[in-house]
């Protein structure tokens, strides 16, 4: 069933169409506005999702806002491949502290990744109350505005290409999640957030670019592969570290080429 | 009003009426900062031919500019492998014959990455191919066809291995006239086999170009410790020397690796610091050649090229018997089954974390054997005292494949076909 939030997200892409660019051609609108449906699904999983997860720390239940952590970030780590629709969020959401000057000391550092630091490398809850009140705050900021936020088709299309070039500059070297090595989770949701944009976009193009396809969609299948030897059966994944140098060259190889195909999305696609 | 460029305003300045003629000619346009460096007629248009029994870059006389880069290969079937090969000798061929670039649609991103403009020229671009012990590891049909003295480089006593800068399962020498025909050719590479190589290190070095003296002969090149580098060299024109020295060829090899030849890669960090601060005379002990000429120092007024007598010199008075040319090759009937073939680039890398210069030796050298070469020569060598300087950071061992013989021939065909047939 159709929760009732989704229908009515439904029914305002329908009617009010200030969710797509202008003059998108008409076959673009029926992919984008799918898109916007998995978008606001997740945004709104990631709601629910990180209330328990800041309940779980304000509790002082460190085993619990651990085992949550990683859980609740795939809906968000689905949905990057639009950040840049919503920077301002994504900055304190889900920076590192690379990002800042004082790395994991400065007070400009929030977000799941601050809490990650409290949880694992401090392995508390104490202090995170605020971070934890903040991260609740954005979240729901967040899926506040994706109802009203237009969604260029070219950024949507180009997202997919984007997210990859991410995976193989800073995230296939495990530089994500460095304090709770949960990196896989966050492959695993962002290649699915990737695929999410091609496979909606695909039948546009499957008729004059059968080889495009095809090399595509194996290359998302040798991921999905090699992720799921990875996977436990509590349907998460297990430590970046048990990942071995092989399946990594293999994932950023796959990435890398990825990359490189779906950067030509966007002109295959006519888009700007 | 355009600005005159203050040393033409001088010189039009210091003209009298008589320099009329000189100022005329100093109408023309006079260089600026933002100009590209002004091109003699370059040597881009050369060309190193691609086919051949052999690889191009072994023998092939050194350009100026060299780079290894080494991969970890994505292939899980013979048949991967097969289209990487094919592919790999695609772009190599292209890139070492030049031509133009491929227009596409500018919605797309372009056919190469542009750094050498709408036409490749050749510029003496060679690529040379070469593979790992680790690539014939877990890869049950490659069973039984790794080359006899292929191995994983071994850490020798003066090593301090840096595991970001060893081994892999292929590895990529791109030599060229100018360093931007290296880099676009990795570039091309990089962009074209990203679903089947993924680099794990890339050292990119150089050597400068050298006069000829007044005899028309060209000495050996400097290395970063101010040596010449290279003097006792064998004779890369000597076709038949070649097949002893660096040709892999004998029934103790796989019959598909025949033609090929052994690649040592060494990232050889110099002090140069330290060195600079060490008094000549030692210097050249350490070596056992004069700085400035490269001649030995049993015969300081000879060339570089005057073989030194060390029968003559039985108790090292001259040459100590622990100087870097006497342990390297004493010049004897035994050392003639050690020979190899160097081909080495110096590097400069920046900075390292102690504010010392992280400058070096790209060392390259090819032989037919590697445990008769690259490996007996560096056990003989293990304690010299040009070790105080020197520290080998990585590198490592590769079997460079036999040529590509025609446009139908690919690189490593003979592996694949055996591989087929096992």
């Amino acid at each position: 069933m159709i929760s009732p939030f989704l229908r009515s997200t439904a029914l305002g892409l329908a009617l009010a169409g200030p969710a797509l660019a202008a003059d998108p051609s008409l076959d673009l609108v029926g992919p984008l506005s799918d898109y916007k449906i998995f978008v606001a699904e997740n945004t709104a999983q990631l709601v629910s999702d990180a209330e328990a997860f800041t309940a779980a720390i304000k509790a002082g239940d460190l085993d619990k806002a651990k085992a949550l952590f990683a859980p609740t970030r795939t809906s968000y780590e689905r949905v990057e491949p639009i950040a840049e629709l919503f920077s301002d969020l994504d900055v304190s959401i889900d920076a590192r502290a690379d990002d800042y000057e004082k790395a994991e000391q400065d007070p400009g550092f929030t977000g799941f990744h601050r809490i990650e630091y409290g949880l694992w490398s401090e392995g508390s809850t104490q202090g995170l109350e605020g971070h934890a009140d903040r991260l609740l705050a954005d979240i729901r900021e967040l899926d506040s505005r994706i109802t009203a936020l237009t969604f260029p088709p070219e950024v949507v299309v180009g997202g997919a290409a984007v997210l990859m070039e991410e995976v193989a500059a800073t995230k296939i070297s495990g530089e994500e999640d460095r304090y709770s090595r949960t990196d896989l989770w966050d492959f695993d949701a962002n290649f699915e957030g990737a695929e999410k944009i091609y496979t909606l976009f695909r039948p546009l193009i499957a008729d004059g670019e059968a080889d495009f396809v095809a090399k595509v969609d194996g290359n998302f299948q040798a991921v999905r592969e090699v992720l799921a030897k990875y996977e436990t059966p509590e349907g998460g994944f297990v430590s970046y570290e048990e990942l071995t140098d092989s399946d990594r060259n293999i994932l950023s190889a796959k990435v890398n080429t990825l990359a490189e195909d779906l950067a030509t999305l966007r002109g295959k696609l006519g888009l700007g | 009003m355009r600005h005159l460029a203050p040393n033409r305003r001088a010189v039009l300045l210091a003209l009298g009426a008589s320099g009329l003629a000189l100022a005329a000619r100093a109408q023309g346009p006079v260089p600026q900062v933002s100009d590209a460096p002004a091109a003699e007629p370059r040597d881009t248009a050369r060309r190193v031919p691609f086919h051949g029994p052999h690889q191009a870059g072994i023998t092939t006389p050194r350009p100026e500019n060299g780079l290894v880069a080494s991969f970890d290969v994505v292939a899980t079937s013979l048949d991967d492998l097969e289209r990487m090969l094919r592919l790999l000798t695609d772009r190599a061929r292209f890139l070492t014959e030049g031509g133009p670039v491929p227009d596409l649609d500018p919605a797309l991103p372009p056919a190469d990455s542009g750094l050498l403009g709408p036409v490749i020229q050749p510029d003496n671009l060679t690529i040379t191919v070469a593979l790992g012990a680790s690539l014939f590891e877990n890869r049950p049909w490659l069973a039984g066809l790794k080359p006899a003295r292929l191995q994983r480089m071994a850490q020798f006593p003066n090593d301090a291995l840096d595991p970001d800068l060893c081994h892999g399962d292929l590895s990529i020498q791109f030599c060229a006239n100018h360093p931007d025909s290296t880099i676009h050719a990795l570039r091309d590479i990089v962009k074209t086999l990203s679903e089947f190589l993924v680099l794990r290190w890339m050292v990119e070095g150089d050597v400068p170009p050298v006069l000829a003296d007044a005899r028309g002969a060209t000495p050996s090149a400097r290395n970063f410790l101010g040596f010449r580098d290279g003097s006792a060299n064998p004779d890369s024109n000597d076709a038949a020397l070649m097949d002893r020295i660096v040709w892999t060829t004998g029934p103790h090899e796989p019959g598909w690796a025949q033609g090929g030849s052994y690649q040592a890669v060494r990232i050889i960090r110099n002090m140069v610091e330290r060195w600079d601060r060490t008094p000549l005379v030692e210097q050249e002990r350490i070596f056992g050649r004069t700085k400035m000429s490269g001649a030995p120092l049993d015969n300081p007024d000879a060339t570089e090229h005057h073989v030194p007598d060390y029968a003559a010199d039985p108790e090292g008075r001259a040459i100590p018997h622990d100087a870097h040319i006497r342990l390297a090759n004493p010049r004897d009937a035994e050392s003639q089954r050690h020979l190899m073939l160097r081909r080495p680039f110096n590097y400069s890398r920046g900075v390292l974390p102690n504010g010392q210069l992280d400058q070096g030796l790209l060392f390259i050298c090819y032989q037919a054997d590697l445990e008769a070469g690259f490996i007996a020569v560096q056990n003989r060598l293990n304690g010299e005292p040009l070790e105080e300087y020197v520290k080998p950071v990585g590198g490592g061992y590769f079997f460079a494949l036999p040529g590509v013989r025609d446009k139908a021939d690919y690189l490593g065909r003979a592996l694949v076909d055996a591989a087929r047939r096992t």
